[in-house]
Formats: structure tokens, sequence, C-alpha cells
């Protein structure tokens, strides 16, 4: 029997090392980096000790050296965002809690002391559950999927934070650039007023016209305020998404412009070649599925019949007699299934399938329909974009330019010419807010065709006419 | 002088119209052929080659149409078409006139001739022609529905009738007639004395012309036919300043000027260094007893004046309508009035987002003239015209008469900028210049004034600025 006994602990040993191997942190953030190469760049990695924690630091301070790209704010929310860090840690909680699940349950020793006049018995008793021993290679697989589960968890937390500093990057910097075309509208309603307010003093203007150039200078001056604010806010939002801290903060700076619409929108069929069984979302249903399954077995079984196999050594002191011997054999418990037959865990793990089985064709329909919405958006936002770029900016630049030449021939007059810059700079703005959509929607694309969409995405490019109409009133 | 065309290759390649097509060779075999005219000039008299002698009128920008003799009948071609009209160098407007140009050729004829006018009608909707002022029978007045069917695209109507009484008239449509003549249909007609008449005396020079007006956007080039008030180019045929020509003379010339009004305002018309006297309307020549001289005559709506005077002055005489919006060009009427407005530094604010923004207005309008900035596509500027003096800052109904001492009789070239007598040129004083003195109290009043604004309002002169510097 001691031999049994050897070698059974050997045996949970080997499984426990197994355990360990199969699954961890650092193999996850490897699969992470690979999986989700577009987003995370390869450098997601999980700081551990201070010497990480500082080189972290100081890859930060690198980036925040110049004007903050697109990438590098990806890049520094990886290497800086404690909440990228959290959601590491918290991936590794998940991951070691299903490598749990593969190990067999610790072998119970029990001990009795008894004694009976004269006579003392110590009794020992080591077992353990045979079921668990006999369903060790579907517990195992069950920890697979499980951290199977947890890594894609985390590549989707991950896509999701990425494309959140993607956003929150545009909207940083096309508020800072609309606030520059805000500025400059005001200084055209500052000038008309400061003109009109002068033809008035000479006697060439009534109160009446006075008030009327004075009135777009008050209305310029409240949204330049809220432009100031829109782009103190859009900034915050992009700090808090990076993770920066105070010092960090105050050195971020960003591009002056958004990057140029890319000469070619990416192609409906290269977006829907995404294979669906790649998508994210659909991995996800289907560990979810697979996990189901191998649970419905085992769980059912542990419940149903429930072994506990023991090796039992006693030994009885006899003070009387001055005896000592021992007693040796085994114990079997077996759970009798008389009040609970496992029907009713039956029916909830059946249940668990048959919901997981229906979510999986539910993400699996879903995900195409999602990648063709985002697509639209995404191809929208670019056609109103180039729309602006390359017909309305130009007609009222032209409209400008011909305007100057009426005011040279004294067609129209100064507060006209100033009116219609007005006009000119909205439609800037306009293509300005075009343009971050745009890039929005290219963002939220991109998660989309990873299968983590985001409900930005397909809000944007519906809002695409509005826009700041600054000032455009007259 | 005068091109002659032939009408069915060379007219219907010119217009590109509808109606050489239309009309049909068989029809056309028994018209005169009609003559086109491609240049704005002013062309010389036609004397007339055929019928009762006449002395021939000088149209200004203008031509008068040659005839055909027919058994006595004189037979005239007019071809109303789409036209591109030069108004001024560098300016063309796409207008409807007769036989290539817009207003059409002058018609001369000579009190008692028979008259055959053939009207072709090439434009894209039917018209027809009122010959405004004559004597005629009722049919051939010309009113469309009222006195004949209107003249259908692509068909040639026929009008006759005997010039019966001398003077001075016009032609134009009388269908969809406002639209008509916003687009330039318009021309001129002069019925000479067959005899000496005792109210007509002869001249050596005869110049005609009609005052008309357009609205065209500036940087397009078609009118805008529904404006009633706001025209923006003041004409005469359909030539505006500097485009128009001299009325070049010689030194005691008799000179009689006929002037019809086809605009929707009247115009002062007035002569500078002369007296004239108007001796016809539109009902002929004046009564002697009637005459009076003067240097402006008001052409009323619709009116003709015919002025008569000796050109005993040596010199260039600027000849224009006294309404001085009539003599600019192309503006704008709700420019503000930036006059004494110094805004040099706000300048600088506004050239940060208009990037050509220049300084204008704040001495007065010559800016304009002087600064030669670039305007709009097919823009005549508001003010221009370079004399010998610098620039004349004018437009639209504005010439010059020119009385030379050395102008050939009958020759109408333009001899340039006349040369003045040493001191004959107004100069500039370089003594001191006393301070005047100036009255300062209000003044008397015919009633005690009620309800005055609580405050004397202070209001400033305003003094050229001296150094207005470069913009
Ligand atoms: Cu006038």
């Amino acid at each position: 029997m001691k031999r049994a006994l050897r070698s059974t602990a050997v045996a949970a040993a080997a499984v426990f090392l197994a355990g360990c191997a199969s699954v961890g942190i650092d193999e996850a953030l490897k699969d992470t980096n690979t999986h989700a190469q577009r987003f995370t760049g390869g450098n997601l990695a999980l700081s551990r000790t201070p010497e990480q924690r500082d080189r972290r630091a100081e890859l930060a301070q690198q980036l925040l050296a110049t004007p903050l790209s697109q990438d590098d704010a990806v890049q520094l929310a990886l290497t800086n965002s404690p909440a990228v860090q959290a959601l590491m840690a918290q991936s590794w909680v998940d991951i070691a809690a299903a490598n749990q699940t593969s190990r067999l349950p610790n072998p119970i020793f029990t001990f009795e002391r008894m004694r009976l006049n004269s006579e003392l018995e110590l009794g020992r008793l080591l077992s353990f559950g045979l079921v668990d021993l006999i369903l060790l290679p579907q517990r195992l697989s069950i920890s697979r999927s499980q951290a199977h589960q947890a890594k894609l968890q985390l590549t989707g937390a991950v896509v999701d934070h990425v494309t959140q500093v993607r956003q929150a990057w545009v909207r940083a910097v096309a508020a800072q650039q609309s606030l520059h075309y805000a500025e400059q509208v005001n200084t055209s309603a500052q000038a008309s007023a400061e003109l009109a307010r002068r033809m008035q003093r000479i006697g060439n203007f009534s109160k009446l016209q006075r008030a009327r150039q004075q009135v777009f200078y008050a209305d310029a001056t409240t949204q330049l305020a809220s432009a100031r604010h829109a782009t103190t806010a859009a900034r915050e939002e992009l700090i808090r998404a990076l993770g920066l801290d105070d010092a960090q903060a105050a050195k971020l700076a960003l591009p002056a412009r958004l990057p140029d619409l890319p000469k070619i929108p990416r192609e409906a069929k290269e977006v829907a070649a995404t294979a669906t069984e790649q998508r994210l979302d659909v991995q996800l249903a289907r560990a979810q599925l697979d996990l189901a399954g191998q649970s419905q077995g085992i769980s059912l079984l542990s419940t149903f019949i429930d072994v506990e196999a023991g090796a039992r050594r006693d030994t009885v002191f006899d003070n009387a007699e001055g005896s000592k011997s021992n007693r040796r054999g085994f114990e079997l418990d077996i759970r009798l299934p008389l009040f609970d037959g496992g029907s009713a865990q039956r029916d909830a793990l059946n249940a668990q399938s048959l919901a997981a089985a229906n979510r999986y064709d539910a993400t699996v329909r879903g995900a195409s329909s999602q990648l063709r919405e985002g697509y639209s958006a995404y191809r929208t936002a670019y056609d109103i974009a180039k729309h602006y770029r390359d017909e309305i900016v130009p007609l009222r630049q032209a409209m400008a330019d011909e305007n100057v030449l009426r005011y040279n021939g004294m067609l129209i007059g100064v507060f006209e010419l100033l009116a219609e810059a007005r006009d000119q700079i909205a439609a800037v703005t306009n293509a300005i807010n075009a343009q971050q959509q745009f890039w929005q929607a290219d963002a939220a694309l991109a998660a989309s065709v990873m299968g983590k969409p985001t409900a930005t995405g397909a809000a944007m490019a519906s809002s695409g006419s509005e826009g700041a109409s600054t000032g455009a009133a007259h | 002088m005068t091109n002659r065309r032939n009408f069915l290759s060379g007219a219907g390649a010119l217009t590109g119209a509808v109606a050489a097509a239309a009309v049909s060779k068989v029809a056309m075999a028994a018209l005169p052929e009609p003559v086109l005219q491609t240049k704005p000039d002013t062309m010389a008299p036609l004397v007339p080659p055929s019928g009762r002698p006449y002395n021939p009128v000088v149209t200004l920008n203008g031509w008068t149409l040659p005839w055909r003799m027919n058994n006595g009948v004189k037979e005239f071609h007019l071809v109303a078409e789409p036209v591109v009209r030069e108004m001024a160098p560098g300016f063309k407007a796409n207008l409807w006139g007769y036989n290539g140009q817009s207003p059409g050729p002058t018609i001369e004829v000579v009190e008692g001739d028979r008259v055959r006018i053939f009207v072709t009608n090439k434009l894209p909707e039917h018209t027809s022609v009122h010959w405004h002022g004559q004597r005629l029978p009722s049919g051939m007045d010309g009113v469309a529905g009222l006195t004949q069917p209107a003249i259908r695209p692509g068909k040639t109507f026929v009008y006759e009738f005997v010039a019966r009484r001398p003077g001075t008239f016009m032609y134009h449509p009388h269908a969809d007639e406002m639209t008509q003549m916003a687009m330039g249909m318009m021309g001129f007609w002069v019925t000479h004395p067959k005899a000496e008449h005792p109210l007509i005396e002869k001249v050596d020079r005869d110049f005609v012309f009609l005052l008309n007006a357009y609205d065209v956007e500036p940087g397009s080039a078609t009118p805008k036919i529904m404006t009633m008030a706001d025209f923006n180019i003041w004409s005469w045929n359909s030539r505006i300043f500097p485009g128009i020509d001299s009325l070049n003379v010689r030194l005691n010339d008799k000179v009689r000027i006929r002037i019809g009004n086809l605009t929707m305002t009247n115009h002062p018309i007035h002569l500078h260094g002369h007296e004239f006297l108007v001796t016809g309307t539109d009902g002929g020549p004046t009564p002697k007893s009637s005459r009076h001289y003067e240097v402006t005559t008001d052409v009323a709506v619709g009116q003709m004046r015919q002025i008569d005077f000796l050109a005993d002055e040596e010199g260039d005489w600027a000849f224009h309508c006294h309404k001085s919006h009539h003599t600019m060009n192309a503006m704008g009427h709700d420019v503000p009035t930036m006059i004494g407005l110094d805004h040099k530094d706000v300048a600088r604010q506004i050239s940060s987002l208009v990037p050509d923004y220049m300084v204008m207005g704040e001495r007065g309008m010559a800016d304009m003239a002087e600064m030669e900035m670039p305007v709009p596509d097919n823009t005549a500027r508001m003010m221009t015209g370079e004399g010998p003096f610098g620039s004349v800052e004018m437009g639209g109904m504005f010439s010059v008469v020119k009385v030379r001492r050395d102008q050939k009789a009958g020759d109408y070239a333009n001899p340039g900028w006349f040369k003045h007598p040493p001191g004959t040129v107004a100069y500039e004083f370089d003594g001191a210049i006393p301070e005047p003195a100036r009255g300062r109290h209000s003044g008397a009043a015919a009633m005690p004034a009620q309800n005055m604004p609580a405050k004397n309002i202070e209001v400033q002169i305003r003094k050229p600025v001296a150094d207005h510097g470069k913009h």
C-alpha cells in the first residue's frame, strides 16, 4: 500500500506541474500581442518589478517628448496606463483561477485519537476523491478552455481600450484644430465689431448698424468659450485613456492636424474577408460553448457518483497489556443518489449548454451584420470627409477668392467680406469634423474587424453633416 | 466697313442658332441679303448709293444698315438674333440684337420713301418689331397680338409703309417686350427731310445713339431681365465708358446729336463748353419759338431728343448723363461709406483672415480707380479711363466731344488728346493759404424748431488725410 500511495502522489505532482506550465499570464500576453498585433504592436507587457516599472516610465517619457501621434498614443497607453496594467493583472487572476480547475483536490488526511479504558487508538486516514482522478483529463481540458477564454477576454479588453485611446486622440486633435478656427472666426467678428464701433463714432453707422456687427462678436465669443472647453474636455479624456499622471499630462503635446485621409478607403471585400471564426466575440462564444459541453459531463458525473477512496492505518496502544498493534485497510465513501438523482442538476446543465449554443449562433450571425454596419459607417465617413475636402472646402475657397475680387471692385463692402470669411471658416470647421468622424469610424472598424465592435462607429457617421456652424448666421 | 456675309452659311455659323436651317432657301431667295456686323466700332456714315440723296448720320459705336432698291422700294433685312456685344474692352455681354450687334443697325430713309423691311427671327422665342414714333398703317405697327401675329422663331415677316414724316425714331420689339428690351433688342431710325425744311437745318455732323441699361451680375455676361430699377450698366448703344467712342468734330461745325431713351429712367444729358438747342423730339422738329439754350436736357423714358449746337470752342469736352450713378460702372449699392474711417490696424487683423485684403474707401471712392486691383472676370471697373492728366474716374454714360481746328470735313477719326494753348490749363497755386473765416450761428428759420435732439450733435469735418501711404 505504501507503494500505491507513493505512485499516486507522483502522478498528482505531475498533473500539478502540467497545469502550471499549460497557461500563464506571460503566454496570454504573448498571445494577445500576436493576435492583436495591429492594436498592441507587440508591446503589451505587465510590469511586476520596480525595474520593469522604471523602464515603463522611461519609455513614457520618450513618447511624451515629441507631439504624440496616434500610434504613439496607443503605445503610451499600453506602456503607461495603470488601467491597462490592471486589465493584465485581472487577466492573471482569471488564468490562475482557471489553472486551479486542472489540479487534483489535495488528499485529505484524517487523524483520530481515541481512548477506551487502557486502550489508546490512533487512526490515520489518507483519502482522496476517486472521481476527480478519473476525470482528470476532462478537468485539464476545461482548465484550458477557461484559460483560453481569459486570454480572449484580455485581448478583447485591450482592443477596447486601444480603440478608446485612438478615438480620444482623434477627438482631442480635432478639437484643438477646431479651436484654432473658432479663434479665427472670433478674430473676424472682432474686426467687424471694431470697424462698426469706429464707423459709428465717425457718424457712418447708426447704433443699429453697429449693434448688428457687435452681435456677431458676442456670439463668436460664446462659441469660442465653448470651443475652448471642448478642447480641454477632449484632451482630458485622452489623458485619462493614456493614464497620465499630472506631470506627464503637462508634457502632453498633440500634432496640429489630424492625419490626411487615406488615398483610398479600405475595401468592403477586404473587411468582409475577415473570417467570422477569427473574430474575438465568436471565439469567446465558441469557448463558452465548449466549456458548457465539457462541464456538463463532469459536473453531472461528480454529482451523481462521488467516490472517495482512502487508505487507513490505525495504531492501538494497550497500556494494560503494554502492547501495540497496527491495523491497515482502506475506505470507500460513496454518495447514494437517493434524494438527488441529479435530474435538477442535469436540467440546469442542459439549459446552460442550450443557452451557450444559441449564444454562439447569435454571435456568429450578429458578427457579419456588425461588420457590414461598421463598414458602412466607415465608408460614409470617408466619403463625407472626402467630399468636404474635394468639393466643399475648395468651393468655399473659390467663393472667398471671388469675394475679394468683388471687394476690390467695390461691389461688396468690408463687412460682407468678413461675413463671407466667417462662412468659409465654418466650412473648414465642418470639414475637420468630418475628418474626425472618419478617423473615429476607422478605429471603430478596426475594432469591429477584430470582433470587438464599439458603438461609437455607427453613431458617428450619422452625425456627419452636423458641425460647428460657427458664426455662419448673418 | 461692313462685313457682308452669305446669310445661309455665315450667319448660321455665326450664331449657331436654330433658325438658319428653319428658314427655307426658297423663301430666302426673294430677300435682300442680310448684312451682319462683327465689330462694335463707330462706322463711317453710309453715303446713300441709291435712292434719294441725304446727309447720313453717324451711329455712335454702331452702323447704318445697307439696303437694296426694288422697283422703287427701299428693302432692308433685319435679323433678330442672339449676339455677343463688347460693351467695353474686356467686358462682353450676351445680348439679343439685330444683324450681329445690339443695338441693331440704324435705318436711314428719306421722307416719302416706300420702305419694305424683312424681319427674320432667329431668337429662341417669337418677336415683332414696333416702329416707334412712325405714322404708318395700324397693321404695320408691330404690336404682337394686337396688330399682327408674333413672328415665330425661324419665320420672316415683311413690314411695308411710307416714311411719312421726317424725324428721329427707333425700333424695338413689342412681343415679350420686357425681356427683349432688357436683352438689348433695339435700333435707331432716322427719316431725313426730302427737301429743305424750315425747321430742320442742315448740319455738318449728325450723331445718333440710344440710351440703354442692363443688369449684369459682375463676373457674368447675361443681363438679368427682371430688374426694374437697380441696373448696374448704364450704356449708350450698349457701350459703357471707356468703351464709348468720342464724338469728333471740326471747329465751327454745326453738330446735331439725336438721343433716344429705352431705359426705365430719365437721363439728364449734359454737354460741357457749349450751349445747345433742343431742335426736335419724337414728335418732330420743335417750333423755333420753343427753343432755348441749354447745357443739359432731360431725355425721359421712351423719348427722343435732337440737340443742335455750334462747335465753336476747341478742346475736349465731357458729354455725359448728369445722374452721377449713371457715369459709373457696376458697383455695390449696399457698400457702407467708409470715408473718414481709420482702420489700418484692424486691416492687419483682417489680412490674417483674408490675405489679399486692401484698405479702400477711407478717403473716398477714387481709391478704386487708382488701385487697379483684380476684379471678377468680365467685369468693367466701377470707375476708370485714363485721360492725359490721370484717371477720369468715370464709367457708364460718359463720352467726350472733341472739337479740333484741324479735323477734316467728313473725318470722324479720333484726333487724340487736345493740346491746350499755354496758360489755359488749371494749375497748382503755390502761395500761402490764409485760414478762411467761418460763420458759426445756426441761421434763421421760417418756424421755431420743435422736438429737436436734446444734445447738439457735433458733426466732424473730414479733411483729407495727408499720409494715406501705400496699401
Ligand atoms: Cu442717366
